[in-house]
């Protein structure tokens, strides 16, 4: 048996040490205080100036569909934008089409908002869940009161401070959908025009919702971790954004550099047969 | 020895991540090789989703919109809604399976008459957009670039070109499928963006149970979290 040389052994490397050497990569960089400056995309710019124009007091829907399995890009989202509302003094009610997420944005919402300040009910509430976004919305658009009847505790909505007076979704001045699926169609097709669109979505999302910024249906965009990182560069903040996305960063560096090697092993390895004859 | 202390799974909040990270790993044992472990867990894990989302719905759904109206505000007429929806199951009986289409009707019935609503709401806007963009400087535009006007071109000929590809009417040849060739090529190099950002939020995926085991488990902050 002829012994191997060493693109065959390049090629045949198992598959778990590539996972190992992929894991400690991420480790690293999560733990490492290095922290890269990305450059502020349009998409992002846009989302800060339209959060930016906001007044104290003005009423925003934070539709926040994640669960889990999406938590690196979508919570330092929901934490940055939170942050910022709430440095504007913007009140902000939640509502989930995803059952996880009604809990993990409240959970993550009571945090935040008792480190800000925030009372619950008098600047902020959650809506809890609804099962069928399309159903909710047109009710909201109709009569939100009726619509969602209760919140999370199991107040009716018309004596929250917070929600008093408000009959419509047209009495928000913005919706952010924070999300994983394909929702912000749903609210471009059924809230009414008035109401401003924002998208948080994953990086696998973001690419369909070019069209929708293009035409102006959607205002502005975070796009996953590395859109939150911007976003917390612009709020001057220290958040989950500029570690996860280093992290996502240097583990694309990591793929690219087994691509390139795994092909040039396999180049290496052709020439050599052919020298071989 | 507090961190040790405050480590162990000594209070409930603590024994759920300890149970959280078991999973975890667990779920990732695939990766090493196949084994009964991961099984075990991959069907609790469906099992426990389906299960958990039975709480959400019926609180926040069955109990407040069904429930309470009937039996709270006396609205009886509600009373029929949930058994009609349950006429649905009737599908899998061969026998009394036409009571189900009349449930299937209401839906089908719902969705056409929504879509049409979402279509003027959603795909108008962009046509009117698309129609829109300038392709030339003029007094008209005084905030329009060169570069933007590039970037305006760029779009109309991508966009012509992809639909072009995708016009199976008639035999394309000779300038015509050169055209469409070209909105293939455009097709795939959107396409290859797509994959990009999927690689990116898989990444994110392995990246968010990363930060749960060395931000909550191992308890080592990470960006500020607490």
């Amino acid at each position: 048996m002829q012994p191997q040389t060493i693109w065959q052994r390049m090629l045949s490397i198992d598959r778990r040490w590539l996972y190992a050497i992929l894991f400690v990569n991420i480790v690293v960089f999560l733990l490492s205080p290095v922290r890269l400056r990305a450059p502020i995309s349009p998409p992002v710019q846009k989302f800060y100036d339209e959060i930016e124009s906001l007044r104290p007091g003005d009423l925003v829907m934070i539709s926040s569909n994640w669960s889990a399995s999406t938590l690196a890009e979508n919570q330092p989202q929901l934490e940055a934008v939170l942050k910022h509302l709430m440095r504007k003094g913007v009140h902000f009610t939640f509502i989930s089409i995803e059952a996880q997420s009604r809990d993990i944005s409240l959970r993550l919402a009571k945090r935040l908002t008792e480190e800000a300040g925030y009372e619950y009910g008098k600047q902020w509430a959650h809506f809890g869940f609804v099962p069928n976004l399309i159903v909710a919305i047109k009710g909201m658009v109709n009569d939100l009161p009726a619509t969602i009847k209760q919140d999370v505790t199991g107040t009716p909505i018309q004596q929250l401070p917070v929600t008093k007076g408000v009959k419509s979704l047209k009495d928000y001045k913005m919706v952010i959908d924070i999300t994983p699926s394909g929702t912000v169609p749903i609210w471009i097709s059924y809230s009414p025009k008035e109401v401003r669109i924002l998208y948080c979505p994953t990086s696998v999302m973001a690419a369909e919702a070019y069209t929708y910024l293009d035409s102006g249906q959607v205002k502005g965009m975070i796009t996953g971790a590395k859109g939150a990182q911007e976003y917390e560069q612009l709020l001057g903040i220290t958040g989950l954004g500029a570690p996860f996305a280093n992290a996502i960063s240097f583990s694309h560096v990591l793929i690219i550099f087994f691509i390139l090697l795994g092909n040039f092993a396999l180049l290496m390895q052709r020439l050599h047969e052919r020298r071989e004859g | 020895m507090d961190w040790f202390m405050e480590f162990l799974p000594r209070t409930p909040e603590r024994l759920g991540i300890w149970i959280g990270v078991i999973c975890t790993l667990a779920i990732y044992s695939l990766l090493y090789r196949e084994n009964p472990f991961y099984r075990f867990f991959e069907h609790m894990y469906i099992g426990l989703a389906a299960g958990y989302s039975l709480g959400p719905l019926g609180v926040d759904v069955l109990y407040r919109y069904w429930v309470e109206p009937i039996w709270v505000q006396g609205y009886w007429a509600w009373a029929f809604v949930v058994p009609y929806g349950m006429y649905l199951y009737f599908i899998f009986s061969e026998r009394y399976g036409w009571i189900s289409r009349i449930v299937i009707g209401t839906l089908i019935g719902a969705s056409a008459g929504l879509f049409f609503q979402e279509f003027s709401s959603r795909y108008l806007p962009q046509l009117n957009s698309t129609l829109q963009k300038p392709l030339w400087l003029s007094s008209a535009n005084p905030d329009l670039t060169v570069s933007m006007v590039i970037n305006n071109f760029l779009f109309v000929i991508i966009l012509l070109s992809v639909l072009t590809y995708f016009t199976f009417s008639y035999e394309q040849r000779g300038g015509v499928k050169r055209f469409a060739t070209l909105g293939r090529w455009f097709l795939m190099i959107g396409l290859g963006a797509i994959f990009g950002n999927t690689v990116m939020a898989r990444m994110g995926l392995l990246i968010g149970r990363i930060y749960y085991i060395l931000n909550d488990w191992l308890m080592i902050p990470i960006g500020g979290a607490q």
